[in-house]
Formats: C-alpha cells, structure tokens, sequence
C-alpha cells in the first residue's frame, strides 16, 4: 500500500518558512523550477501568459523567503516606476533633480530603516554613554540588491541613457525576476527590459553555456565553498587564538576562496537559471584574482554592483569635484569606498574594509606615475615577471583584508594578524597537510582553475554547446551526483544573503 | 567627425601617438582612458577650449561623437 500523502505537509511547502527560503541547489527549487519551466515552455507563443506567469512565479518566490515584504516589493516597484515617468516629463532640470533626490532618498531611507536603524542607534548611544536596547526590525531579504537595481532605472532615466518604460508589468517583472532578486547581479533596466518582449527560443549555444554554469556553480558552492567553511575555515575564524599562524594564514587563503566560490557559484546559478528563461543577466565575476592592481579587482569583482557605484555616486562626485583635480577624485574614491563598506552591512568590520580599499587606490593613483617611471629605468616595465608579482601582491592585500568580511569585530581581525606574525610555526603545515588532505586538495583545485586561461573556459563551453541533449544530461547528472558527495547535512546559506 | 583639435588634445593627454578616434569610440576601448584618469581629459577639454560644462552634460556623454556634439554645442554659443 503507498503511505498517504501528508497534505499538511505539502501545504507548509509552499508557505514562508524563515528558515526554508527556495535556496537554489535545493530539491525543492529543482521542482519549482521544473514547474517554471513546463509553464514558461506551454505560454512560449503567448507574450502576455508567459511574462505573467514570470512575475507570479517571482512574487512567490519572494513570498517563501520574506514573508509579508512582498509588500515592500510591490511598493518599490510603484514608487520607482512613477517616478520614472515624472522625470522623463518634467519641464525644467530643476523639477528632474527635485524627483529624482526625493526618490533615492524614499529608496535610501527604506534601506536604512531596515538595515542600519540598530547601528545608527548604538552609534549614538556609545558615544553619549546611553542604554542601548535593540529594536526587533526583520532584515527584508535582497532589500539591498532590489533596491539598487530599482533606483538604476531613475538615475538611466535622469541621466537621458533610457527613456521610461510604458509598462508597468515589465518594469515589475525587472524588479521581481526572481534569479537575480535576492542576490543579484544588479541588472540596469536598460539591458533587462527589452529583453522581455523577445521571443522564447534558447540557442544550443544558451544551452551548452547554462549547463556549465549550472556545473560551476553547483561545485563553487556546495563542494568549495560549503565543505572547506564547515570543515577548516569558520572553525579557525571563530577562534583565532587556538590555531598557530600558519593555520591561520592558510584560512585567510581559504576564505578568501571559499567566499569567492560562494558569491560567484550563486551568480553562476543565478545567470544559467535566467538564461534558461531567456534572459542574459550582466556577469558578476572575471577571474578577481588574476587582478594586478586593487582598481583591476574592482573591475572583476562584484561588478555589477561596482558599475553602479562607479556610474551613479563615484563619477557625479568626481566630476562635480573636479576643480580640486586629484584630491577631488581621492575624496569621490573615499565615499564610494564607504559605501562600499557599509552597504555590506551595519558593522564597523566592514567600514574599515572599504576605508582600506580607498586607501589603496588612493596611494596606486597618487604613485602610478613614480611607480612608472622607476619599472622603465630599472626596465622591468610590461615585463611578465612584473605582472607576475603585482598580480600576488594585490591579492595578498585583498586575503587580508577580507578577512574583515568573516569576523565578528576589530578584535578577531588584530588576533588573527598577531597569530600570523608572532606564533606561526610553518612546521605545523605539514602535519596539516596529512591530517587534511582532501581541504588541501580542494583548495589547490580551486585556485589552479581561477588562473587556468579564459580560453579554456570559452572552449569548454564551446563543447558542451555541440555535445547531444543526452550527454549533456549525463554530465549534469555526474556533477550533481559528485556534489551529494560533498554536500553537509545542513545546508549552508549564501554568504551574500545577509546583504 | 571627430575634430582634429579634441583629438589632439586625447592623444596628448593619454600618451597616445595617433589613436583612431571615431564618433562611436567609448572611454573604456581607449588605452590608458580610465575612471581615475577620466576627470584630467575632461579638465584638459574644458581648458583647451575655454569653456566649462555642466555636471549633467558630461556624465550623458555616452562616446567620443557625444562629446564631439556637447563641444561644437558649447563653443558655438
């Protein structure tokens, strides 16, 4: 006799769970997906069903990760969307900037209340010696990633880059795409949405391409990055104290791959999920690591949200600033930075990890040309040995700074230097190595193939793209059967959620 | 058509000897155009020209024919 189905059971599947948002890589995203799929495939021909049932898809899948913020959602896009439309029609420049200021501060203040009202309100407290009792605000989940990509289309607007969009379904179905809703990458409506009225047909191309990102993203994620936290680095973060420095520093090295793993293997799913809806999102990652200067990081890292830094706060302050020439632009590298940091999240940690970045691009512009000048009198300029060195400077210089990424406060960052500089014990790694062999071997993986050629990468896709639908299946099916392997028991959530 | 004083003033600024400049030319397919150095070529316009822009005029500049247009507009005042 087949068991009953628990009815109970099945309803609470599709109610918001706090704890169970619809996590991509999870069974249950996998049959939602494939439900998406069949529907988006049977309205293929019909515009109108196929984009609504997108948009119904996207609120539901915002529902079981935030509940009642759904809300919130729909408010943003309203609010965003109006304002648009009275930006492009108002007369003068002066009522433009007026809707536009009023707009991002609506937008901003939002953010603010939700993210950093505890913060600011600690702040204050430990500087006029006040009692400080939390407040219970609930982080609307993405809040930060919609909330950019929203106020993108009203600055494109202002700036006369796009015009407004007359429908209010499309500019929705922007705002809620549930692939990049909760975790970006933080498309610009100017590339979304004339992508929704296009005809559904998916290229071999698209397809061999989504199939490796699946693959990617599957083993950043669930076998870099989930097996080396749980396994070495969260337990050495935690308490830098108990493990000698070298331990210390092959867990910076380590973090600072697995958080690089994390955040790109969710954008890896999140581009294959969207191109498999027809929909090619802007690319969030190019190799960081291969970065040979901390202004070439910023360009392969987060980019998305990079650009939009770069396009609508860095390069309005620079040229509003650009009487004072290079102090101007070292005051615009300043607050961007600080947004940088702090838009990561209410915390000190991440404050001074975007005041040491401004820092650092501050001193490569101010030096570029000494630096010049002195590689072509000894004549190691452009040389490869050069390249080589800058490439392993800047991202030892990266590693250590992120690690204000992972720890708690100021004080677990100082612990962690100090173990590394004053208690290293090098002969510590052997012992390591033997104890751990399968940590060391993803690791040494992992960085082997971010400085494999981007060649490879395009020929492998290239491949995939010619190999029969079967094959392709079987591919996949290894990949996922080779990530059950490695997947904990628990599920670890995106590092970037709690952005 | 891009004048040949603008590119005269890009190719002295960038260190450039003779770039190929064309009205679809962006910031990013020019060596040495970056986002640090990109306020100094504007600087270097403005002065060459002795005219000044506005912030909003500068930042809807999409490529070189842009800004081509945004020059002859201000000099022709």
């Amino acid at each position: 006799m087949p068991e009953s189905i628990d009815f109970q059971r099945l309803l609470e599947m599709f109610q918001y769970d706090r704890f169970d948002p619809l996590l991509f890589g999870t069974s249950l995203f996998l049959f939602f997906f494939l439900a998406v799929l069949i529907v988006y495939r049977v309205f293929a021909k019909h515009n109108a069903l196929r984009i609504y049932s997108l948009i119904f898809f996207s609120l539901f899948f915002y529902y079981k990760a935030a509940n009642y913020f759904v809300a919130l959602l729909l408010f943003s896009s309203i609010l965003n969307f109006y304002s648009g439309k009275f930006i492009f029609k108002a007369a003068s420049q002066n009522i433009k900037r007026l809707i536009l200021t009023s707009t991002v501060i609506i937008n901003l203040g939002i953010l603010v209340y939700f993210k950093y009202t505890n913060f600011l309100i600690e702040t204050i407290m430990s500087i006029t010696g006040g009692e400080f009792e939390p407040l219970r605000i609930l982080l609307p989940i993405g809040i930060s990633f919609y909330t950019f990509k929203a106020m993108s289309y009203i600055v494109e607007i202002y700036f006369e880059m796009i015009e407004p969009t007359d429908s209010f379904r499309d500019f929705t179905l922007f705002i809620f795409f549930f692939p990049n809703l909760l975790m970006g990458p933080i498309d610009k409506a100017s590339t979304f949405i004339p992508q929704i009225e296009k005809e559904y047909n998916l290229t071999n191309k698209e397809i061999g391409l989504a199939v490796f990102l699946i693959c990617s993203g599957l083993i950043k994620k669930y076998v870099i990055a989930d097996y080396v936290s749980l396994n070495f680095t969260d337990r050495v973060f935690e308490f830098p104290l108990r493990f000698t420095g070298v331990e210390n520093l092959l867990a910076v090295y380590g973090a600072t791959m697995a958080g690089y793993c994390d955040f790109s293997g969710y954008t890896d799913l999140a581009l294959a999920v969207g191109l498999l809806l027809g929909f090619k999102m802007i690319d969030n990652f190019n190799r960081p690591f291969k970065a040979n200067s901390i202004a070439d990081y910023w360009r392969r890292w987060h980019i998305s949200l990079s650009t939009w830094l770069l396009g609508y706060l860095f390069r309005p302050l620079q040229i509003s600033l650009r009487n004072l020439k290079n102090y101007g632009t070292a005051i615009a590298i300043f607050v961007t930075f600080f947004a940088v940091g702090l838009w990561h999240g209410p915390n000190w940690t991440f404050i001074v990890f975007g005041l040491l970045h401004s820092t650092y691009l501050i001193f490569s512009m101010s030096t570029q040309k000494y630096r010049d000048a002195f590689y072509t009198k000894i004549g190691i300029k452009g040389s490869k040995g050069l390249r080589a060195f800058q490439i392993f400077f800047t991202f030892n210089i990266i590693a250590f700074t992120s690690i204000l990424f992972r720890t708690p406060s100021l004080e677990y960052f100082s612990n962690m230097l100090s173990q590394i500089f004053t208690y290293f014990h090098g002969e510590v790694l052997f012992q390591y190595i033997e104890a751990y062999p399968i940590i060391i071997v993803l690791l040494v993986f992992a960085y082997l193939m971010h400085f494999t050629p981007d060649s490879w990468e395009k020929k492998t896709v290239e491949i995939l793209s010619k190999t029969p639908v079967l094959l392709q299946a079987v591919v996949l099916a290894v990949v996922i059967w080779f990530v059950v392997q490695f997947k904990s028991a628990e599920l670890q959530p995106f590092i970037y959620f709690k952005f | 058509m891009i004048s040949d004083k603008l590119k005269s003033v890009l190719n002295k600024e960038l260190n450039l000897s003779d770039f190929n400049f064309t009205e679809e030319t962006t910031a990013n397919q020019v060596p040495g155009w970056d986002s640090l150095n990109h306020i100094n070529i504007i600087l270097a316009i403005e002065k060459e020209y002795n005219t000044k822009f506005k912030g909003i005029e500068i930042l809807r500049v999409k490529n070189l024919g842009d800004l081509q247009r945004l020059i002859d507009s201000k000099t022709a005042q």
